[in-house]
């Protein structure tokens, strides 16, 4: 609970700063109290305390989420310390990512449903404005407009769904509505399938799961690319964290139902994901693509209910949010020198040393490579899958794997290109290389003890 | 008498919702708006929850409804301006409307067994019952949607405030 | 000793390191001999350790690091497991390993980038030693996929040369296709044993009757991995390819080490493989049409390391023959043998390259043994020990190939033979139009043949007496002497030898050595008749006709994978481009004018058309999945 108080107070703060003047001090106040509530969510550990009439249920695998959202919070605002600093609108940035992240939070550790809702309505209402938030750019109010209105229609699937399983339930709370399916479980009427179904769709579009993924590389693409970095992280680790978190305490009775529908979801993210990136040219949107596989990948580990569940999704969740910033250090600067095509990244190697092995570094982890963290979270979630009997989907999620490599090394490959004509000079200031040490002493790490995160629940 | 009622009230509700889409002036796409929401309203005030019904004509009907009104004269957009959709667009979504529309009604016509029967309660719509449950169980909903208020507050003004305005 | 197995690894790392970091900090002598040094600590531990199991039949070492993943049902430990035949493919590959990289301090003494080639080749020593080292399979993968990497770095090596890089990819892709096998082998193993590593697998596996469906389906599909490490069918064609690479590269590992994995990893499991007699037969068919198809197109190559290439693939194709008829120690031995006279082959032809300053084509070569004499001799054991010649390596490892052939199957052993007769051929061909008639390259070439330094002379002499006695480890029977290999490996092989019983009589033996000796010195005589004497030189490749034609363009495999596989998907990913990002995105797009000019035109192009389809895409996809799921 006092995580979110302290990261609602970065919001207040903020605001607060516009009428004191203190801006000046708004960077590193909000980079302490990140720290802070980093702290805060340690201690919040293995107690498992269920707050105000089990509203929030702050379990480990909550606290691992919401640790996890936070320290790629903090490494957001470290990467960010150019965009942010100076800017004018720097408090309304800071506000509106630091209620963002209450909501990530509030997704994490719902225990009713009235939570949940809150929770994804507040993440994606910051997302809507922040998507559209560089007015001078028609692109960016293209995606802002556009996230919002697909948005605001699969809030309605969600909204609906949840109605319609508390009408068959008789309740808002995850373990009553848990206990009633239990007791239950063969005679539910169809108003619970169908409410289950319609929050099914309602998730599934939030973590841009085919076949609800069309706005996905719109708005990521159209984005300013600071708000595109957190929506591939954060936002992606809440949505998917809720995801697991519903169906897996309150559904998982009635799963052989719904499994191979989400199933189907999953393989088809990962295909459509793989194929469309493979052509991509700009970075950017290469990465809006294989965040739709990556969200098939993810969406296995809710497939394939079982024990393993939580730790896979964890450690994949961790590996993913950890490389996609470290890589959207990179695109952030590539979209200041207003190029973010992948040619324009020859000869980045010659210059700029120490990035463009951090760079291959993540992107070898993301594609699944051992020893890096990325390919222990894929090993873990298809591992899972296998011991649930879904071999054709473990199949399907090596192929595009497979896949996935060859797009990922192109952009490395681009990279030790010696310089052409549209080379373009990056610079990484300090804070933005602190980012890429850390993340890569995190992805080498978590890769040869993942069980640093997944013992954690 | 409240089974009619109800029928009356149905009807019109839907009558209007689609008054609402099937206006070509965007002033009576309000208007039968409004008149949806009133018809709702009614709805409310059957199924006991009097309070629900006042909020609901005064926050909807109301303030959100002339604020409506209030941008599209200020505007002026009250003119057939709307332009052409194809009508391959319009079939789809006609086809997959209603097809939506079929799959839940032949999905939901068949259920059974809702889990909640309570006993009437002529309270259970009063503004002190709702309070007690809002301010005891609900407790923390009801502080973290201030928090969804706040974000969509901030968002609102950010993107609606002059560029550089807070440099000044 | 036990407590130093950690050394033997880490001291390649140690000078991956020291080349990697310090990299142009590195004093020039300083980087190859520290590279060198490592790997020669490396063997020296390894022949200690090799005399301390020799002296003790049961010792199994097992050391466990730390555990990478526990959960109730299933363990993967990170941890070291030394038995016999991980003690023999140690002395291949830190022995090899060594000499390979004295060679390399002479033979890329130009190279601007030397520290970064000691650094690829040190990290390449380490993964092949983790992969013979884990005492599990996840540890082989890891090893599995880090020589991976390596062998596309080195590839790769000059990667200003984009046909280089394309070759380098090739390897890359067509190895993650195998890989993808292995992976789901490992998947299924985990899930049926709860564990990955050896002992659990064997033990659990071993209480499993024969032909047991699970077992046939690990086995097959760890046979895939093995095909992609080990260039079989169908995915051999990435190891000619790979010649692109340094020539020390493509001895150590696309000779000698790398490539071998594949064989390892059956060895490792041939209790598996003895309970799945179909996987088995897989391995048979697939092994005797990769060692034939690469022998045919052998005949007909002109640049020498990819004949000497397609020779691997045709060898490797053999091992697997060894390994589909359950002799599994012949393959180890086969393996044994091939690393020395195939890396001394090819250390052979990058002197010749060497001094030919950089001329690959047999065609612009002969004559050369005047220039080159050290080379020219060692070259002649390597050819004479490869196509089986006693008392040379190759013959003992191919005679009992053969030997196991005929045991079994009469038409395997005719194929095999014929596939050795071919081996034959194609080496003499090399042989004669490299060394021996008149020099054909220009005269400037002619001008600069110098025979290589000593850096690189000694190695390819101390690998001629290897290949020259190195067969002495596994005698027939018919000589009355003990075969040490296969004392030597009879724990590991124990329980597969209680199910095969490859046994020849001695009359045979004896036919097999005098037939086959005769037969191969007609194809000496013939060779050097119409290389030598005659002066044939192969006709340029436009003049070719008919099967040569075929044979000349490697039976159009590669054409055939860029039709049936490359340009399918690519045309997926282009119509994916065109229609749906093209054609329809950046159709709306372009339709309603360009958007960038203003706010208005954006709005105008957002209100109609794009969020519509979107819309609709998603309700149309809720109710399928609706209609699915609530009415099917």
């Amino acid at each position: 609970m006092n995580i979110l108080i302290a990261i609602t107070a970065v919001g207040v703060l903020a605001m607060l700063s516009e009428i004191l003047n203190f801006r000046r001090f708004l960077y590193p106040i909000s980079l302490f109290v990140m720290l802070v509530a980093l702290a805060l969510t340690g201690m919040e550990w293995s107690h498992g305390v269920r707050y105000f009439n089990d509203m929030l249920y702050m379990d480990n695998y909550a606290v691992v989420f919401t640790g996890i959202m936070v320290v790629t919070t903090l490494l957001w605002f470290m990467m960010n310390e150019n965009f942010l600093n100076g800017n004018p609108r720097q408090a309304d940035f800071t506000a509106i990512i630091s209620f963002a992240l209450g909501g990530a939070m509030v997704m994490a550790g719902f225990s009713d449903l009235i939570m949940l809702f809150l929770g994804v309505e507040i993440l994606s209402i910051s997302m809507y404005v922040l998507a559209a938030s560089n007015k001078s750019e028609p692109r960016s109010n293209e995606a802002g407009f556009k996230y919002f209105l697909m948005g605001a229609f699969a809030s309605g699937f969600l909204l609906f769904g949840i109605a319609l399983v508390y009408g068959a339930t008789g309740s808002f709370n995850l373990r009553e509505i848990s206990e009633f399916v239990s007791e239950n479980n063969t005679d539910m009427s169809a108003i619970f399938y169908g409410g289950v179904l319609m929050i099914a769709a309602g998730l599934a579009f939030k973590v841009a799961a085919a076949p609800f993924h069309f706005w996905a590389p719109d708005v990521y693409e159209g984005s300013p690319t600071p708000f595109t970095a957190f929506m591939s992280t954060v936002v992606k680790t809440a949505a998917f964290a809720a995801f697991l978190r519903l169906f897996s305490t309150c559904f998982s009775e009635v799963s052989t139902w719904w499994s191979p529908v989400l199933a189907i979801m999953s393989a088809l993210s990962m295909l459509v994901g793989s194929i469309m990136a493979l052509r991509q040219t700009s970075l950017k949107r290469l990465l809006a693509w294989s965040g739709v596989a990556n969200a098939g990948y993810m969406l296995m580990a809710v497939v394939s209910l079982n024990e393993y569940s939580d730790t896979a999704l964890v450690l994949y969740a961790a590996a993913y949010s950890i490389a996609s910033i470290g890589i959207f250090t990179l695109v952030s600067n590539m979209t200041n020198a207003g190029n973010e095509e992948i040619s324009s990244l020859h000869g980045f190697s010659k210059v700029n040393r120490f990035p463009a092995l951090v760079i291959t570094v993540l992107m070898f982890s993301i594609a699944g490579i051992p020893p890096l963290a990325g390919f222990f979270g894929k090993y873990a979630i298809f591992a899972g899958a296998l011991k649930d009997g879904f071999v054709w989907l473990a199949v399907v999620a090596v192929l595009s794997s497979a896949i996935s490599v060859f797009y990922y090394l192109k952009v490395v490959v681009a990279m030790f290109q010696p310089a052409g004509r549209e080379a373009v000079q990056l610079e990484f200031n300090p804070g933005q290389s602190l980012v890429l040490g850390l993340v890569l002493v995190l992805v080498v790490v978590l890769g040869l003890v993942p069980a640093l995160i997944t013992t954690l629940i | 008498m409240s089974q009619y009622l109800f029928y009356i009230l149905s009807l019109l509700t839907a009558f209007s919702a689609m008054m609402v889409v099937f206006s070509r002036k965007p002033v009576y796409s309000v208007l039968y708006m409004i008149f949806c929401f009133f018809t709702i309203a009614g709805h409310y005030i059957l199924l006991n929850a009097q309070f629900l019904a006042a909020v609901h004509v005064i926050v909807y009907s109301g303030a959100i409804m002339v604020l409506f009104l209030y941008v599209i004269m200020m505007l002026n957009l009250n003119k057939e301006s709307e332009p052409h959709k194809s009508n391959i667009a319009k079939t789809a979504a006609v086809v997959s409307g209603g097809l939506l529309l079929m799959v839940l009604v032949s999905v939901f016509k068949s259920a059974d067994g809702l889990a909640i029967n309570p006993a009437f309660d002529s309270q259970i719509g009063m503004v002190e019952v709702l309070g007690m449950v809002l301010y005891e169980k609900y407790l923390l909903p009801f502080e973290v949607s201030a928090l969804l208020f706040l974000t969509a507050m901030i968002g609102a003004t950010m993107l609606g405030k002059k560029e550089g305005g807070a440099q000044s | 000793m036990e407590q130093f197995i950690w050394l033997i690894p880490a001291l390649p790392l140690l000078g991956f390191l020291i080349n990697g970091i310090g990299n142009k900090s590195v004093p020039r002598g300083m980087s190859g001999l520290v590279a060198s040094i490592t790997v020669l600590g490396g063997f020296i531990l390894s022949v200690v350790l090799f005399l301390q199991l020799l002296s003790d039949p049961n010792l199994v070492i097992q050391q466990k690091l730390f555990t990478w993943m526990a959960t109730s049902t299933m363990e993967v430990d990170f941890g070291f497991m030394v038995d016999r035949l991980s003690v023999i493919m140690l002395l291949v590959i830190t022995g090899v390993g060594f000499l390979i990289h004295v060679y390399s301090m002479g033979y890329m003494h130009e190279e601007p980038d030397y520290a970064r080639y000691f650094a690829y080749l040190n990290l390449f020593v380490f993964f092949m030693l983790i992969l013979v080292l884990g005492s599990g399979y996840l540890m082989m993968f890891v090893g599995w996929e880090g020589v991976g990497l390596c062998s596309y770095l080195l590839i790769g090596f000059w990667f200003k040369n984009n046909d280089y890089n394309a070759a380098a990819s090739k390897a890359f892709i067509m190895n993650r296709i195998g890989d993808l096998g292995f992976l789901l082998g490992m998947f299924l193993m985990l899930q049926t044993f709860g564990s990955l590593s050896y002992d659990k697998v064997i033990s659990g596996a071993s209480t499993m009757s024969v032909g047991t469906p699970v077992l046939t389906a690990i086995a097959l599909l760890l046979f895939v991995g093995a095909m992609g490490k080990s260039a079989q069918l169908p995915l051999y064609t990435w190891l000619p390819d790979a010649m692109a690479g340094p020539t020390p590269v493509s001895a150590l590992i696309h000779a000698a080490t790398m490539v071998t994995a594949g064989i390892y990893m059956v060895v490792r499991s041939n209790v598996i493989y003895v309970l799945a007699p179909f996987a088995s037969e897989i391995v048979l068919i697939v092994g005797i049409l990769t060692a034939l198809l690469a022998a045919f197109v052998g005949l007909k190559q002109t640049d020498i390391k990819k004949v000497l290439a397609y020779s691997t693939v045709s060898q490797l194709g053999l091992m697997f023959v060894a390994l589909g008829l359950g002799a599994y120690k012949t393959a180890l031995f086969h393996v044994v043998t091939h690393a020395f006279f195939k890396a001394l082959l090819f250390l052979c032809s990058g002197s010749v390259i060497h001094a030919m300053g950089g001329e690959q084509d047999m065609r612009k070569m002969g004559g050369l043994k005047k220039a080159l004499p050290i080379t020219h001799l060692t070259f002649l054991i390597g050819t004479l020990a490869i196509t089986g010649i006693p008392p040379f390596a190759g013959f003992f490892s191919k005679d009992e190939i053969m030997a196991s052939a005929f045991a079994t199957n009469g038409w395997i052993f005719a194929l095999v033979c014929f596939c050795a007769l071919l081996t034959a051929i194609y080496m003499f061909r090399l042989y004669f139009l490299t060394f021996h008639g008149e020099f054909r390259g220009s005269q400037h070439q002619q001008e600069h043949l110098h025979e290589s330094p000593a850096s690189m002379t000694t190695p390819l002499i101390v690998l001629a007496i290897l290949s020259t006695i190195g067969g002495f480890i596994g005698m027939p029977e018919i000589m009355h002497a003990p075969h040490l290999l296969s004392r030597f490996l009879k724990p590991v092989t124990a329980m597969a030898e209680s199910y095969t019983s490859l046994h020849v009589t001695h009359t045979f033996e004896y036919i097999l050595l005098v037939s086959s000796v005769s037969i191969l010195a007609i194809v000496i005589w013939f060779s050097h008749r119409k290389y030598a004497v005659q002066k044939h030189v192969p006709a340029a490749p436009q003049e070719l006709s008919g099967f040569q034609w075929v044979l000349h363009n490697k039976f159009f495999v590669d054409e055939f994978y860029d039709a049936i596989i490359v340009r399918p998907l690519r045309m997926v990913s282009s119509l994916g481009y065109r229609w749906i990002e093209q054609g329809f995105i950046d159709g709306i797009v372009n339709g309603f004018g360009t958007v960038a000019t203003s706010l208005s035109a954006a709005l105008r192009y957002l209100q109609s058309g794009a969020i519509g389809f979107y819309m609709i895409a998603m309700v149309i996809s809720f109710i399928v999945v609706f209609f699915i799921q609530m009415f099917l």
